[in-house]
């Protein structure tokens, strides 16, 4: 076991490392976040709409379409120079080399979420409510979740003709149930609402991405088989 | 045999049309729109039964690496499609009558929607790869992962519609059934299941000579 974390490790850091020199994915990912709460400020008239009381579907439309930027590069990057076929060949369980994208993803498409949240609050004088870790954990679960799938829709698309604008496809009908108490959830943390009601909420997100987590590992080596 | 059970459902479903159009009786609330029924929810269970049947043999796929079991899942999708589409043309019509709108947010309607695009990625997929095998590998992993999140999607929308109650007064259900309702909608769920898996097997037999086709040609 403690080997199989460290083959996870390996993963990890080997991502992370390349994104730490080339810094890409993170200002790609950020700067898309920033510029378009920035077009959100246009999009929304606020003489019809407080923007307030939208914030949390706009928070997690903007982790979602950020988060496909910066997930479906994982494997274009890697596609290039045959790097990927290095990977595969490394003597690891292709469910580590999953696991190990999946949690260097979270770490990503994480710190672009904290970002957003920041700039949310900046930009729209956004309140966190008086359960801000209640908030942290389910946009955290949310991300775990929405990365476990794209990370092995990634892999898929990556393989296909099309390339990465086939991912929303495959991906937005399975994120419903995400989308639907992620959002549930956040608006009303936004909205001060007592933690009881979000509490069923927070356990059935976690036990999405749970799931998806196994999933992926279960069926990722058929993806990268050859 | 394929065509046989094929012939079997198309008379079947002839006598459904007959049974639907001269033999059941009139609902009293909603009238004669209610008829849609007797296609709209045998169409509606082959497309749930179909993608089954796709997610089953996709696993079946993958695991023993055994073209039949493809051949079988893109049969079932290719069915399972049409079926879908024919539940998202006569969904909206007998909407518009009995709720006074073509889309509502029903959790049906969305299940059924999404469940249609599930099956356009799973052809798009299948399609946009330059080697056949790994379109095939991508496609039954899309079908996996689907058929495991509709039960999710099911229950996400189900809850996300107990917030927001519909301002509608009739229920989808409508009353309890009629004697002679109950055999038409059976008749319907018979015929519509024959036909699909007569248009199935057919599908199959041809997804096989197109496969020893490729065959010969490689000779």
């Amino acid at each position: 076991m403690n080997a199989y974390l460290r083959q996870v490790y390996a993963v990890v850091r080997k991502d992370l490392l390349q994104e730490l020199r080339t810094r890409q994915r993170v200002a790609t990912m950020g700067a898309f976040a920033v510029l378009v709460a920035v077009l959100f400020n246009y999009a929304v008239d606020p003489t019809i709409v407080r923007i307030q009381n939208i914030a949390a579907g706009l928070l997690w439309m903007t982790l979602i379409f950020a988060g496909i930027m910066g997930v479906g590069r994982t494997f274009a990057l890697e596609a290039e120079d045959g790097a990927f076929q290095g990977v595969l060949l490394a003597p690891i369980p292709r469910d580590a080399i999953y696991l190990g994208k999946v949690i260097s993803n979270t770490v990503l498409v994480t710190v672009v979420v904290a970002l957003t949240v920041g700039v949310f609050g900046l930009f729209f004088q956004l309140q966190y409510g008086t359960h801000p870790v209640a908030l942290a954990l389910t946009l955290f679960l949310g991300v775990v979740g929405f990365v476990a799938l794209a990370t092995l829709f990634g892999a898929v698309t990556a393989g296909t003709t099309l390339g990465e604008a086939l991912l929303p496809v495959l991906l937005f009908p399975l994120l419903v149930p995400l989308v639907v108490y992620g959002v549930g959830a956040t608006g009303r943390l936004l909205q001060n609402r007592p933690l009881a009601e979000v509490e069923g909420n927070i356990r059935i997100l976690g036990a999405f991405a749970v799931a998806c987590i196994a999933i992926g590992a279960v069926l990722f080596r058929h993806v990268v088989e050859d | 045999m394929a065509s046989a059970v094929a012939l079997l459902g198309a008379s079947l479903l002839m006598v459904l049309l007959w049974m639907v159009f001269f033999w059941v009786p009139t609902e009293a609330v909603q009238g004669v729109i209610q008829r849609i029924f007797y296609v709209h929810v045998p169409a509606a269970w082959v497309s749930f039964m179909a993608f089954g049947i796709v997610a089953l043999c996709g696993v079946m796929y993958l695991w023993l690496k055994d073209d039949r079991f493809d051949r079988l899942a893109v049969s079932a999708a290719e069915g399972g499609m049409v079926f879908t589409t024919i539940v998202l043309l006569t969904g909206p019509l007998w909407g518009k009558i009995a709720w006074g709108t073509y889309w509502t947010w029903e959790p049906r309607l969305t299940l059924t929607l999404l469940l249609w695009f599930i099956y356009l990625g799973y052809f798009m997929v299948r399609n946009a790869t330059e080697n056949p095998e790994r379109g095939k590998r991508f496609a039954a992993v899309v079908g996996i992962v689907g058929a495991l999140d509709i039960p999710l999607i099911h229950v996400s929308v189900l809850w996300f519609r107990s917030l927001h109650p519909q301002p509608v007064v009739l229920n989808a259900e409508g009353p309890a059934l009629d004697a002679d309702m109950g055999i038409t909608i059976g008749m319907g769920v018979l015929a519509f299941t024959v036909f699909f898996f007569g248009v199935m097997m057919l599908r199959y037999q041809l997804e096989c000579a197109r496969a020893r086709a490729e065959l010969l040609e490689a000779r």
